[in-house]
């Protein structure tokens, strides 16, 4: 069932015209060609019959299903009403435009593929018209290293194994990795995720930590995972993961921002007391040492000691004591 | 049973879009089932007036013509309402296809699926299985976290000026503003808004995740003029610190620090353990340096230099 009357409302004025032409229409065809499950499109077919254009002047649509067909059977009842296909909203044009453009700038996306898609473009914004205009208040960009992006794409497409020499921030170092990739998305920035023959678990790699990357001649034979939903944020800390507590003032309040956090405790003055948890807390050394003056690591104490001394040897090199 | 919202507007759009003379309100009540059963005239009225904004919204046209008696009558008529024939090849399916997949905000993603189905209506080839490799594989999705984007999205689109609190990153407290809004910019996973800040008189970037509190319309036109190019990336960009106007000299302990190295102008090997970089020195190039703690040292200019000993004698007074 349709959460929402509009978008349910939107789809049933469009269906009506596509079933117009195709008397007897396959229920899974018609649900796969709208982009919705069966069960939706039995739902929508269920509320048509009560649709007309005058509930007492005997034509409301005579639209019947055997749950595998469906029939339409007094389609010039309701007149020129369903004949055609009706124009774009400014919405839809904005939500199409906007994302297509923004998947045709991506570097590394193979030219047939940015060709269509801006051919794909012009056309709508044609057929939009007046309703293209507010599309250009939207924009957005995606991030990706155009030369990774491809080999990984290739990679995929051949099902071939990778070789990667891959920064992690965490540990201010490369290391080098085979990798069979599974797939290739854009969040922000893009990303791979595979099958880590380093660690033997599913990983993810942003492509611009990728120091250098090679196409092997191995056959990739990644186990068979569930994909991640990308509808939850990348990073994701598990339960038994350590706590971390950091206590920042007002010029770190971006730490809320960009870390994932359990809680974010309002502190007099305008800070924050943030509570986080990390698989690896001695990799939050950098944000400690990053944050300066304007925050410090509460708990765990071996943590807040890491970073203390860490910054009495950077001094040393100044010939500075800390 | 109330009869279900879907089916009211249906029957509306049916009603406006079948007939070829203005209908009174009068004669929409006694052919919509959902309003004879809405009970008195002020709910029918209330009902009426939403559903024909529900339905614009769709992109319905619905004119508003007064007859001889002074009687408002409603019609869509088809030549506003049809979609010109688009002739799109299945690779262009396939390509708006992917685009209709990347919003993962309600209001949009129902938008975009909205625009492929009314394609699709108008004969829209079906993408067959592409067999595999034709396409890149790429899953582009754009997140949507913050709550105050459909406000301001639609702030936006129908040049409505607006209010909000917003807390400036280093700010304790949020301050209100008033905003005629302009464009909205998704970078890096964020998103930013670009307007004309009242009170200051002058184009400011909001970071919309700063945003707090409710975003509420205000009445009214906007008083600046908006510019044909709206540029909201040029200004993170600076923030972020990419846009450097000047370069600074370091050394780096050797195999340390691979994001200084991928940035660097000129890197020299000094096998003594460390090497000597040339990168480009912007806005918060001083923070970064300190993340990497003692396999760095600024040599120069003096001023980066003196402000990450300062930042490092802060982190060492623990």
């Amino acid at each position: 069932m349709a959460a929402n009357a509009i978008d349910q409302t939107r789809r049933m004025l469009s269906l009506v015209t596509y079933l117009r032409e195709r008397p007897g229409a396959h229920v899974a065809d018609v649900a796969r060609a709208f982009g919705i499950t069966e069960d939706e499109l039995i739902s929508d077919l269920d509320v048509l019959p009560m649709c007309g254009t005058s509930f007492r002047g005997g034509d409301l649509l005579d639209i019947d299903t055997d749950g595998e067909r469906i029939w339409w059977r007094n389609p010039d009842a309701s007149g020129e009403s369903t004949a055609e296909p009706l124009r774009l909203a400014a919405d839809e044009a904005t939500a199409l435009l906007v994302a297509a453009r923004a998947v045709a700038t991506l570097p590394g996306l193979r030219e047939s593929d940015r060709d269509a898609l801006l051919r794909a473009t012009a056309k709508l914004e044609a057929a939009a018209g007046e309703a293209a205009g507010a599309s250009s208040r939207l924009s957005v960009t995606f991030e990706s290293e155009g030369g990774v992006f491809a080999d990984v794409d290739r990679a995929i497409a051949e099902r071939r194994r990778l070789w990667l020499r891959y920064y992690s921030p965490a540990r201010d170092e490369l290391t080098e990795r085979k990798v069979d990739p599974i797939r290739l998305f854009a969040v922000g920035h893009t990303y791979m995720e595979g099958w880590c023959h380093l660690s033997e678990a599913r990983r993810t790699f942003r492509l611009d930590r990728v120091a250098e990357i090679r196409l092997l001649d191995e056959r990739a034979e990644p186990p068979a995972i569930e994909p991640r939903d990308l509808s939850e944020g990348l990073v994701q800390p598990a339960a038994e993961d350590p706590e971390v507590v950091v206590e920042v003032g007002p010029g770190g309040r971006w730490v809320a921002e960009y870390y994932p956090h359990d809680s974010a405790e309002e502190l007099a003055g305008g800070g924050l007391r943030i509570t986080l948890r990390s698989p690896d807390p001695a990799s939050l050394r950098r944000l400690a040492l990053r944050l300066g003056r304007d925050g410090r690591i509460v708990s765990p104490p071996e943590l807040a000691e890491s970073a203390c001394s860490a910054a009495r040897a950077a001094l040393a090199g100044y010939g500075e004591q800390g | 049973m109330a009869i279900a919202k879907a089916e009211r507007l249906m029957n509306l759009a049916l009603c406006l879009l079948g007939t070829r003379r203005p209908l009174s309100k009068r004669e929409l009540r006694g052919s919509i089932e959902a309003y004879l059963e809405a009970g008195n005239d002020e709910s029918f009225n209330r009902m009426f007036e939403r559903d024909k904004d529900d339905l614009r919204e769709l992109g319905l046209v619905i004119e508003t013509v007064e007859n001889l008696e002074g009687e408002t009558g409603y019609l869509a008529r088809r030549d506003s309402n049809r979609l010109p024939p688009v002739s799109l090849d299945a690779e262009e399916a396939a390509a708006l296809g992917l685009a209709a997949k990347v919003w993962q905000q309600a209001r949009l993603a129902g938008a975009a699926s909205g625009a492929l189905q009314k394609l699709r209506a108008g004969g829209m080839p079906e993408a067959g299985d592409p067999y595999e490799g034709q396409h890149s594989a790429i899953e582009p999705r754009i997140p949507v976290h913050e709550a105050a984007f459909e406000p301001l999205m639609l702030a936006c689109r129908d040049r409505r000026p607006v209010v909000f609190d917003y807390r400036k990153s280093t700010a304790a407290h949020p301050e209100t503003r008033q905003v005629e809004p302009w464009a909205l910019e998704c970078w890096r996973g964020h998103w930013y808004l670009a307007g004309f800040d009242r009170d200051r008189g002058a184009e400011r970037v909001f970071r919309l995740s700063r945003i707090t509190g409710k975003v509420r319309s205000r009445a009214g036109k906007y008083t600046a003029q908006v510019p044909d190019v709206v540029t909201v990336r040029e200004t993170v960009a600076s923030w972020a610190g990419e846009s450097a106007d000047r370069s600074a000299r370091i050394r780096l302990r050797t195999g340390a620090g691979y994001p200084l190295r991928a940035k660097a102008t000129s890197v020299k090997e000094g096998g003594d353990g460390w090497d000597e970089l040339e990168i480009p020195y912007g806005h918060g190039l001083d923070a970064w340096l300190v993340e990497f703690g003692p396999d760095v040292l600024v040599v120069e200019p003096a001023d980066l230099r003196a402000d990450v000993v300062d930042r490092l004698r802060a982190v060492a007074l623990g």
